[in-house]
């Protein structure tokens, strides 16, 4: 893998971050307002919901929204010619797929740290101090890789961006349910163990109680990061064999 | 396993497979037959072993107008029961300016996109500087730059940024990046708009950007699918300009175009190409002594306009 092909293409994803009026709004100020709104809104012991439980929820709520903005992107690239063209470049797939790998997981550490920041100004204050917030940075950015899966999948499926919108959603509604803060009934929550983001909620909640020597913190970390790894290795070779061009 | 490795060394000939003998330092003594070389070979050799013959270039072609660039046999492409192209051969030579002409949907385009490994052929074989097609596109990549049909650019990215992007892909130095970007920004009057969006430019910008981008590598060979489409007649004639003082660099350009006049006025050679096979080829002169033309358009038109009066 060549560094200056991965550094020009993560530069390039950064930007179309910050550039992309759906990419800025769905990746960085959609995840900020739902921060704000749910924690005035629901965050208090009368509406039987902590700020603490809240956070953890918020935080998986951004990065399973990377599934559509991944996929709308690479679905919009096919359409305008952009992945043929980059296919004709000595660029290789290991060198494309990687960088879109590190700057999703860029993208998810940056929304841990909005949806903290503002969090922490609206009172949480978890009980693993600093520590917490930097464990919980790289175990969100293993987690990230299963939304870039997920991703891939979807654009692989959906022929326009358009498409790729609707379909995602296949993805993140059951993790949206299942997988964050929504109260489950008994039922619900033997669902929630098939749905990946629900170890993701249950790890981010034992970091913040401080409470990450528990042994079921591991198992949490062991099922998020196989789950990643198979999604997103899936993911990769679905899409180059049957969506890249 | 093995027996992968002797198919594969089967299809090989004498001559190749005393080449992968002589890399593992295994002497073939002259009398050898070609089965008895495989037999022993099967026993001392990867795949690996065998892949870097196979993509090593063959000498290039060289016919008595000089060396082939491009080499293209019984090509054929077909789409479940559509034949795109059916059993082309062509060969381009070094240095030439080659146009494609043909109707829409007469297989220009999948051609292209042959020769630059985004599709297989169905049948039939097509060779860039001696590389094979379907073998060698790493080796092809370095030497080759695309101009797609459409302006294929990142729109929230600058020109200048656009441009560095690809710079970069190619693993040009900095500085080798800045020279050429600033050089061709200047040469195609792209300079003033070079830290604007993409997605702000004209149809005419675009066009000139995507041109940029598939040049920036300083390739060899260049593919140029219809980089005019969308230009006004001013910057179609500057760009003309542009693409005609390539050839002083001795570069091969394949450009397809439904302008008649800029195959006319630019190229070589013509190449006419109708339901995927090659119907008429030559310099402009030569096609239109050939037809009793005044022009390429009317050779054009007295050759394809079946499918005009057809109305497809």
């Amino acid at each position: 893998m060549k560094f200056q092909v991965l550094v020009a293409l993560v530069k390039m994803g950064l930007k179309k971050l910050i550039r992309q009026p759906t990419n800025l709004f769905m990746n960085l100020l959609f995840p900020a307002t739902l921060t704000i709104m749910f924690i005035l809104a629901f965050a208090n012991p009368e509406m039987g919901m902590s700020i603490n439980s809240v956070v953890p929820g918020l935080i998986i709520y951004a990065v399973i929204f990377l599934i559509m903005t991944i996929a709308q992107s690479f679905s919009s690239e096919r359409q305008d010619g952009l992945l043929k063209r980059l296919k004709t470049t000595p660029m290789t797939s290991a060198e494309f797929m990687g960088s879109q790998i590190i700057t999703n997981m860029l993208i998810s550490i940056i929304q841990v740290v909005v949806v903290f920041s503002l969090a922490y100004f609206l009172g949480f204050k978890p009980d693993s101090g600093v520590e917490g917030v930097l464990l919980a940075l790289p175990i969100t950015a293993i987690f990230a890789l299963s939304s870039v899966g997920l991703g891939l999948i979807t654009a692989t499926v959906a022929k326009t961006p358009e498409v790729a919108t609707g379909i995602s959603f296949v993805f993140i509604l059951p993790q949206m349910f299942f997988g964050t803060f929504v109260p489950m009934s008994s039922t619900t929550q033997q669902i929630a163990t098939f749905i990946p983001s629900f170890y993701l909620l249950d790890a981010l909640k034992m970091i913040f109680d401080g409470n990450w020597m528990n042994p079921n913190f591991l198992l949490d970390l062991a099922v998020i990061s196989i789950f990643s790894i198979l999604v997103v290795i899936i993911g990769m070779i679905l899409f180059e064999k049957y969506g890249s061009a | 396993m093995t027996s992968d490795i002797k198919s594969v060394l089967e299809g090989l000939n004498r001559k190749e497979l005393v080449e992968i003998a002589n890399r593992k330092k295994i002497s073939i003594p002259n009398n050898w037959s070609r089965s008895l070389i495989v037999e022993l070979l099967v026993l001392n050799v990867t795949i690996d072993n065998i892949q870097q013959i196979e993509k090593k270039p063959s000498k290039p072609k060289i016919t008595s107008e000089g060396i082939c660039a491009i080499v293209i046999k019984d090509l054929v492409k077909k789409f479940e029961d559509v034949t795109a192209v059916d059993n082309l051969s062509l060969e381009i030579m070094e240095g030439e300016l080659f146009s494609l002409l043909g109707p829409n949907g007469a297989g220009k385009t999948t051609t292209i996109n042959i020769l630059n490994g985004i599709m297989k052929p169905t049948k039939g074989t097509a060779t860039i500087a001696g590389f094979d097609v379907t073998k060698s596109l790493v080796e092809i990549k370095e030497i080759i730059g695309l101009c797609p049909q459409e302006a294929a650019v990142f729109k929230f990215l600058n020109a200048r940024e656009n441009i560095e992007l690809f710079g970069n892909l190619h693993s040009l130095s900095k500085k080798e990046i800045e020279e050429r970007t600033d050089m061709f920004l200047e040469l195609l009057g792209l300079a003033e708009a070079s830290e604007r969006k993409a997605g702000g430019f004209s149809g005419g910008m675009l066009r000139k950007l995507n041109l940029i981008i598939a040049l920036i590598s300083n390739p060899k060979i260049a593919f140029l699918d219809e980089p005019t489409v969308g230009m006004d007649a001013r910057a179609r004639r500057k760009t003309w300009e542009f693409i005609g003082s390539l050839k002083a660099e001795n570069k091969t350009i394949v450009l397809t175009t439904h302008y008649i006049e800029e195959a006319e006025t630019l190229s070589d050679r013509v190449g006419i190409i109708d339901y995927g096979k090659l119907v008429e080829l030559g310099t402009p002169k030569e096609l239109m002594e050939r037809h009793e033309a005044k022009n390429l358009e009317e050779v054009f038109l007295s050759i394809t306009g079946r499918r005009i009066m057809e109305g497809i």
